[in-house]
């Protein structure tokens, strides 16, 4: 070898073969993520139209509206205090979510909407949702109001029998709605993404 | 000879973008463009009761490909064309490919207080309706102004003489609860033909919403490839 090629062109040929490596490696790891198509877990919707209003109660009396939260992206979910197992799982989801955004969960509000106002007053909602995570709202307001919001953000809700333990509870729509930054509804999460799945669709909206 | 040698490069160079562009239009017209259906807006969440007095929800026709209407029982030729539209596409869903997905046709009524299971299950026979495809239902009015008026977005007025104003019209929803269509007959020659085309259309979507197809339809509703 070393008589076929001089000493010269096989540091060259050894310079171009780490060169090549490198490239492979660059493309592999920095360039393919980033140029491949994110797919999303959830349904995405390029409504031309605003998030449908919101005005409802959170705690201390407080008025919350979805223009509150321009320039951040909300996840928006429907559940209540006394769901015995949909809600707490979707939101130990959703908090697992932001833990795995890190700093970039501070340009996330994540909202819970009661959709059981009979129950759930602003500071039981306060209270549940921060045990989740310190950063979450919840919200309610009238029965009118709730069954408004509910419906237009394609929420339906039941009361069903429950235990004398648990009371009556509530057949619900399980999807998680996210509005991005300029207030358009752009994605429909469904119960089965993960944390991880969800946070990768919420960093796509950041 | 030297220009001679120089004109033939010419001509190669000048042929590339010519050739390149036939080829675009025949795989155009061989492979055909991707076409998809806007994603409008979430379709309403709702809670029904149906002619035969069960609950009917949002959640009940979830996966399945659902077209909706509004009406009410006494409406009389008001409906007529309305009706029989829903009943001509009833009819003919069987020239569409939706795969193993559902299709389920719901009429809204937005008179209650008139339309009971009972009335709902006599205008549904009157109609033609097969039970299993096509379901009759109405709920409170408080909840059907959420549902019909600022979820469908389609008008009615009560004129408290046993009449309404409305808007006629349909509206098409996929399996994922999101609005993909929303037709006025008024205003349109045949929506029988439209909107089985527009079923087909989606029914195509499904089948290819899993695996690398899927990739291509998402970029279709990126690049808006509406019929």
């Amino acid at each position: 070898m070393s008589r076929l090629l001089g000493e010269r062109w096989q540091r060259r040929i050894a310079a171009g073969f780490l060169l090549a490596l490198v490239g492979v490696a660059f493309a592999w790891f920095f360039l393919l993520p980033r140029l491949r198509p994110h797919i999303f877990s959830g349904t995405v919707i390029q409504s031309t139209q605003k998030a449908p209003r919101l005005e409802l109660e959170a705690a201390d009396g407080h008025t919350v509206r979805m223009t509150d939260f321009e320039g951040r992206v909300v996840v928006v979910y429907f559940g209540y205090t006394f769901c015995p197992d949909i809600c707490p799982a979707t939101l130990s989801k959703l908090a697992g979510a932001m833990q795995i955004l890190g700093n970039r969960a501070d340009e996330v509000q994540v909202m819970m909407v009661s959709i059981d106002p009979e129950r759930d007053t602003p500071e039981m909602l306060a209270e549940y949702v921060t045990h989740f995570h310190p950063d979450f709202i919840g919200v309610t307001g009238d029965a009118q109001t709730v069954n408004r919001v509910a419906t237009l953000y394609g929420v339906y809700y039941e009361a069903m029998e429950g235990t004398v333990e648990t009371g009556y509870t509530i057949d619900h729509t399980t999807t998680v709605m996210l509005v991005d930054k300029e207030g358009f509804l752009k994605l429909v999460l469904p119960f089965e993404g993960t944390a991880e799945q969800i946070a990768a669709d919420i960093e796509y909206f950041l | 000879m030297r220009r001679k040698t120089l004109s033939r490069k010419t001509l190669i160079k000048s042929a590339i973008p010519v050739v390149v562009i036939i080829l675009a239009a025949v795989a155009f017209a061989v492979f055909e463009p991707i076409q998809v259906l806007p994603r409008i807006r979430l379709a309403p969440g709702y809670l029904l009761t149906d002619q035969s007095a069960a609950t009917l929800t949002s959640e009940d026709v979830r996966g399945d490909i659902v077209l909706y209407n509004f009406g009410y029982s006494g409406c009389g030729e008001e409906c007529d064309v309305m009706n029989g539209t829903m009943a001509a596409i009833q009819s003919r869903i069987g020239e569409v490919d939706v795969g193993d997905t559902d299709i389920r046709f719901v009429t809204i009524s937005f008179d209650p207080g008139q339309d009971t299971p009972e009335v709902l299950a006599e205008y549904a026979t009157t109609l033609g309706a097969d039970p299993e495809q096509w379901t009759f239902a109405t709920a409170e009015p408080d909840h059907l102004e959420n549902v019909v008026k600022a979820g469908f977005r389609s008008y009615y007025e009560d004129h408290g003489d046993g009449s309404f104003s409305f808007d006629p019209k349909f509206v098409l929803v996929d399996g994922w609860g999101v609005i993909r269509g929303e037709y006025r007959y008024q205003t349109q020659a045949s929506d029988t033909d439209k909107i089985l085309r527009h079923i087909d259309i989606l029914g195509e979507e499904i089948r290819n919403a899993h695996g690398a197809a899927s990739l291509a339809y998402e970029a279709a509703h990126f690049f808006l490839c509406y019929p």
